[in-house]
């Protein structure tokens, strides 16, 4: 994974707070957002990750300037969400995977549609409308009108759109949800080939927990409106699962003195199995073979698993 | 998937700030209008079959009630004007109303376009369709019943039109209002909205039979006093003075006030998420 070294961010978001107001006359409130804060450095893949109803929706909403904060500040690419959003708007883009269009105009019809929104001259906006139907293989669609696509084309179709401006900051919420895997693997290789080729920073939502883990410098947890835990994926691992597993077998029970060991966070053992939670496995398994050695414990089988971002995700969802 | 088109200079991406970018966007909406109107067969029943069909019913009925031919163009000027007016406005209604039938709207209005491209551009899409309702409407007449709309001159007919053109903008900016405030909900007013002014603005009749406190509404309605100056050419003498300045006049007001209005509901989608409910 690329490590995002610029200093300059290019969202910062401090204290946000929504609450939704529903129902009439007496209207119940909805806090979607409690307190959020973070930023992204410029050029990073950003994931926001959450059970649903976390509030990654209301978040990229008010990154994306459509919905308006209650209280708390956000600032994308130097610019106030709300005071400046016109401004915010002309250099973002947003995609969703659930995203929808005019049912009757045709692929090409819609990116021309979304290009004109944006202002853009007939001499850009031709050669980039063309580039965007082969850049995502609807050329041969593009004449096919919107309801008669198929789903994986339609996503497609979501995410070309997204690129018609050349946006500085990408708002991808949830952009291969029921996707077929192989054209999945295709967008996220595309989602990071952007990031590389163009600095473009990228803020992605994502039930994936492999998407995110793939892509993401960094990562969110919420959960009810509050972040629960962020940093880089490697880090939140251990962070949260409290490190890496190790699951020896062995004879005897010369292990006994594993847990007085630096780093060893927990142990435990079941017949001759002996399950070791280290911080680190890399930095920790030479001592801990010196100190089975030591005491003649042969090991006879090693397992090494590190955690997945999703077990961090059902972790922090408990 | 391809490799990655070359980007494009940022400041073309935001499209170079003036009024050709202005236009682009303008037409956007308008193009999209036109595009989605064209491969809609329901088009030929909005802009031929009903308000034909509307006009043969009146125009019959009144023939058999043996009116005479200053009554006839009386009543089927205020039918031109009716199907004229609902068209038109349905298709500024339609600004908010595509967007929310296809749960798109947050995808438009994520782009840097300020309302009046929104209504601009459809209400430039109302206008072609509510034109060319009036003008058939008007060789229909001509043709069934021997009505000229331009016996008196051309002005007085184009006079007309523009004015029923501006009250539809306005009624239109009031229906995109009341989606954007209440959702889909308030759907049923853009099909209604018209039948309101119907009653009050004597489409069928003079205002003056209509009840005196009833005659202070109608009197701020902008189509009474657009009925009201052409029919003045017929011989029918209007109930409240100068009828084109007040018609125009009015029908300004009513479309600036309506587009602060819909400008307004828009920000308000925006801080009770209403944009959201409405999307996908």
């Amino acid at each position: 994974m690329n490590r995002v070294t610029a200093t300059e961010s290019a969202v910062e978001v401090r204290d946000l707070h929504k609450t939704f107001r529903t129902g009439w006359p007496r209207p119940r409130l909805q806090p979607a957002l409690r307190g959020v804060s973070f930023a992204v450095p410029r050029g990073a893949i950003f994931g926001v990750l959450g059970p649903n109803g976390a509030g990654k929706t209301t978040l990229l909403s008010i990154l994306a300037t459509l919905l308006v904060p209650d209280r708390g500040e956000a600032r994308v690419l130097g610019l106030d969400v709300t005071r400046d959003a016109h401004r915010v708007r002309q250099r973002i883009n947003l995609s969703s995977g659930s995203a929808s269009f005019l049912w009757s105009l045709t692929a090409q019809e819609i990116l021309d549609v979304a290009a004109r929104s944006y202002g853009l001259a007939a001499r850009v906006r031709r050669p980039r409308v063309t580039a965007l139907l082969q850049q995502f293989e609807l050329t041969a669609h593009a004449a096919v009108p919107y309801n008669e696509l198929s789903t994986g084309l339609k996503q497609r179709l979501a995410l070309a759109k997204a690129f018609v401006n050349d946006p500085e900051l990408l708002i991808l919420d949830e952009p291969t949800v029921g996707l077929d895997p192989d054209i999945s693997v295709r967008i996220r290789e595309q989602i990071a080939e952007l990031r590389r080729s163009r600095r473009m920073t990228i803020l992605l939502s994502t039930h994936y927990m492999r998407e995110a883990e793939q892509l993401c410098d960094e990562v969110v947890f919420l959960r009810q409106g509050q972040i629960l835990a962020g940093g880089d994926p490697d880090t939140l691992k251990r962070e949260v699962l409290l490190g890496d597993r190790v699951e020896l077998v062995v004879e005897g029970d010369g292990w006994r003195g594993l847990s007085s060991l630096p780093g060893v966070l927990a142990c435990t053992s079941d017949g001759g199995r002996v399950r070791v939670v280290v911080d680190d496995a890399r930095k920790r398994l030479p001592e801990i073979f010196r100190h089975l050695d030591e005491r003649g414990v042969p090991v006879t089988d090693l397992t090494v698993t590190e955690p997945t971002l999703e077990s961090v995700f059902i972790e922090l969802a408990r | 998937m391809s490799d990655l088109a070359a980007p494009i200079g940022r400041g073309e991406a935001l499209g170079s700030p003036g009024l050709g970018s202005e236009l682009v966007k303008l037409s956007a909406f308008f193009l999209r209008s036109w595009r989605m109107s064209r491969r809609n067969m329901f088009t030929l029943f909005e802009i031929v079959f009903w308000p034909v069909v509307n006009l043969l019913s009146v125009g019959l009925l009144i023939t058999f009630l043996r009116a005479e031919p200053g009554t006839v163009v009386f009543v089927l000027v205020g039918t031109f004007a009716l199907s004229t007016v609902q068209v038109c406005q349905l298709d500024v209604a339609y600004a908010a109303l595509f967007d929310m039938w296809s749960r798109s709207i947050k995808h438009q209005l994520v782009a840097p376009i300020r309302p009046w491209h929104l209504v601009l551009g459809s209400w430039l899409m109302g206008m072609l369709r509510g034109t060319a309702v009036f003008t058939l409407q008007a060789l229909v007449a001509h043709w069934v019943f021997g009505v000229s709309v331009v016996a008196h001159g051309l002005a007085p007919a184009i006079a007309l039109l523009v004015g029923l053109l501006l009250s539809a903008a306005a009624v239109g900016l009031l229906v995109c209002t009341l989606l954007m405030v209440f959702g889909l909900r308030a759907e049923m007013s853009a099909w209604s909205g018209v039948s309101l002014v119907l009653l009050l603005c004597g489409v069928y009749y003079p205002v003056s039979i209509l009840p005196a406190p009833l005659q202070v509404v109608a009197a701020g309605v902008p189509l009474t006093h657009f009925l009201e100056a052409f029919r003045a050419n017929l011989g029918y003498a209007p109930v409240f003075g100068t009828p084109l300045l007040r018609g125009y006049g009015l029908a300004v007001l009513y479309v600036v006030g309506g587009y602060a209005l819909f400008a307004w509901a828009i920000n308000r989608a925006r801080r009770t998420g209403m944009l959201l409910k409405l999307s996908d």
